[in-house]
């Protein structure tokens, strides 16, 4: 039976610019995620994915609204979000000079994660994610694709029973995005509640259960691809996105579309 | 505060720190190592100058030499670190030559003055020298030296001949008596050295890690990975100055025990027998190890306190480095004030932190140390450290300061701070 792992009610996140003055960047979002569910959140760059989601990390504190991670409030539990949480992102990088097996060792055990059970689950993902022939070898020194299999493995080390992945294919090559987004797949089987950012199309068609499309800091609508199939009458979810986008009634939308969110 | 939390993350940063080749040069290699070579390098390099300056010849010329005073003419000639020339050129071109660098002092004997000439054969001296050249005012100092010694001989056997008495004469006599011992003299040395280099070594071991702590980390991108786990942000500010701090004070520690260890060799080529006098004393008095260890631990948790909360505010290692450098002159700064040997350790000084403690590193090398003032800087030390390291705490507490939506330094921080507090009241 799922169980909703993942809430958030009218989260909202207001940043003051010098320049612009008052911006807002999340505004009044509300989504769900649940237990082997893989929820897609659909936007152009700048519609408000990464805000979203570090506040769900406890990385950004939010301004308004609220959220639950695995049953605990963003801001009165923190320490607990972030251990029931990996979070992985393009800009969440490795210790170049420790060895993926120091860095799986650190994760777990500043996770939190029981110190008796520790040395069998480093091992445990060091052969799940195919590890064994560079686990020993400083991170500085592996390729991209051992880097991205050693981050992974990072996220999951606590063994978290939600998983955020910010943008997570955005500077890979394209068999290293087909490989993560196997893993992904797999991680959903074990039963993990995702949220999966992207911009680019086919990824979310590919791999998402549930799309939630963003666009200027709102979510436009949030379904299956089939039920937005059903509700724009649109068949490609390019073309679902520019029905949204359009008529949010922002004038920007189809120019934001056209240059980013092609996949 | 999760202790066992503190120790993983700390050991985390260490772990990392131990394997960045920067910060093992600063924090490890340079105290252990440089300094002790650098400042054998100085010494060995000054008693060379020494050696050169003594084996150099004084060209004199000597003018209107009295045949009463040949001997000391002669015995001019006969040393061998004076050239005696003989010259036709004039007293306006000698000058000229001295002047050029061609001759290095012209003497020139002159009558008595009006009361001097009742002494018969008595007579006066004019040395013409060239003070903005080494050699010249070498040759002034060697050539007064001799004459001064000359004319003790001649009053003596002048005074003999006039019949004044030997007991009556010892009374004119001066005689010197330097009664520092080779450990005084090696607590004078020590004295001016080390509480210098600990300082530097101090603030030097600490400024890397610093940097490295957080805006190393923002640079390579881990530092949002790090705000992703379950610790909380205070045990991740925690570790980071236990971090900074043990580097800082190992980096203080650590040329301590190399200068300690490399005494001998040192000041070998400067205290010839001396230096056998400081082996055997131990360099450093044991007494002062305490203390040194102590004042070493203070200025290592203060600096890596100072340092943190710069450098935290910046997103990449030279906006670091740009943050740090204003604190980490004014950290420095009293190294280079208090290294006169005459300046006086007073209560005011006592008050002021940092260069409390390089006074009473001093005191307690040289021996010199009062109680009061050592306990008052202590306590005044050990005082600015907690608050150091609480209004470090409390920048780093900020969630904007460490998810780094800060924008600015410290300064613009606590602009920040405060306009807001007063716009809500």
């Amino acid at each position: 039976m799922p169980e909703v792992r993942v809430r958030t009610e009218d989260l909202t996140k207001v940043f003051y610019d010098d320049g612009r003055g008052e911006v807002r960047a999340v505004d009044s979002v509300n989504i769900t995620c649940e237990s082997g569910e893989i929820l897609g959140l659909l936007g152009a760059n700048g519609a408000g994915k990464t805000t979203t989601l570090r506040m769900l990390a406890t990385v950004l504190a939010p301004t308004g609204g609220n959220a639950w991670v695995h049953g605990h409030e963003v801001r009165e539990a923190a320490e607990q979000v972030r251990a029931s949480l990996g979070f992985y992102s393009a800009s969440t990088a490795l210790y170049p000079k420790i060895t993926p097996r120091e860095t799986l060792r650190f994760f777990a055990r500043v996770n939190n994660y029981p110190k008796a059970r520790l040395e069998q689950r480093v091992e445990y993902l060091i052969d799940r994610f195919g590890m064994e022939s560079f686990s020993d070898s400083r991170v500085e020194k592996l390729s991209s694709g051992m880097k991205q299999k050693v981050s992974i493995a990072r996220t999951v080390a606590h063994d978290p029973p939600v998983l955020i992945f910010d943008e997570p294919t955005v500077a890979l090559d394209v068999l290293n995005a087909i490989e993560l987004r196997d893993i992904i797949a797999k991680l959903r089987d074990d039963g993990k509640a995702i949220i999966f950012s992207t911009h680019i199309m086919s990824e979310a068609e590919q791999l998402c259960d549930r799309i939630a499309i963003i666009h200027h800091g709102r979510i436009l609508a949030t379904d299956t691809l089939d039920g937005l199939r059903q509700s724009t009458g649109h068949h490609y979810l390019e073309d679902i996105f520019v029905h949204y986008a359009n008529s949010s009634g922002s004038d920007d939308a189809i120019g934001m579309v056209s240059d980013e969110v092609v996949g | 505060m999760d202790l066992r939390q503190i120790w993983t993350l700390f050991r985390h940063e260490v772990r990392c720190a131990l394997r960045e080749r920067n910060i093992v040069i600063y924090s490890i290699v340079l105290p252990v190592v440089l300094y002790p070579a650098l400042l054998w390098a100085a010494f060995a390099g000054i008693s060379f100058v020494q050696g050169q300056s003594s084996r150099m010849t004084s060209r004199v010329v000597i003018l209107d030499s009295p045949t009463a005073h040949s001997v000391f003419v002669d015995s001019l000639d006969a040393n061998d670190r004076f050239d005696v020339i003989e010259s036709d050129v004039d007293r306006a071109g000698l000058i000229s030559r001295i002047a050029q660098g061609n001759l290095d002092a012209l003497l020139e004997f002159t009558p008595p003055s009006e009361g001097g000439a009742a002494l018969d054969g008595n007579f006066g001296l004019v040395i013409s020298f060239n003070e903005a050249r080494d050699r010249s005012a070498s040759t002034r100092s060697r050539l007064e030296a001799e004459i001064e010694e000359y004319r003790l001989a001649w009053v003596d056997r002048e005074r003999q001949a006039l019949g004044v008495d030997d007991t009556v004469w010892a009374d004119f006599l001066i005689t010197r008596e330097n009664i520092a011992s080779s450990e005084d003299m090696t607590r004078f040395l020590l004295g001016v050295l080390v509480p210098m280099l600990t300082l530097l070594m101090v603030t030097i071991a600490s400024f890397y890690p610093a940097i490295d702590a957080t805006a190393g980390e923002r640079e390579r991108s881990t530092w949002e990975t790090l705000m992703s786990v379950a610790s909380p942000r205070a045990n991740v500010a925690a570790a980071k100055y236990l971090y900074v701090a043990v580097f800082g004070m190992a980096g203080g520690l650590l040329n301590l025990a190399a200068l300690t260890l490399s005494l001998q060799w040192i000041l070998a080529p400067v205290a010839g027998e001396e230096s056998r006098a400081l082996a055997t004393s131990g360099g450093i008095p044991p007494s002062a190890l305490v203390v040194i260890a102590v004042g070493t631990a203070l200025l290592g948790l203060f600096v890596s306190a100072g340092m943190l909360m710069f450098a935290v505010f910046a997103k990449t290692f030279k906006e670091g480095q740009s943050m740090i450098m204003p604190f980490y002159f004014l950290m420095i700064m009293p190294a280079f004030f208090l290294q006169d040997p005459d300046i006086e350790f007073t209560m005011q000084l006592a008050l002021i932190p940092v260069v409390n403690m390089v006074m009473v590193i001093k005191a307690a090398i040289m021996g010199t140390s009062d109680p009061l003032l050592a306990v008052t800087s202590l306590g005044v030390m050990s005082l600015c450290v907690a608050l150091a390291i609480g209004f470090a705490q409390w920048v780093m507490s900020s969630e904007e300061v460490m998810v780094g939506s800060q924008e600015g330094g410290l300064s613009k921080f606590l602009k920040t701070r405060f306009t807001n507090r007063k716009a809500q009241a």
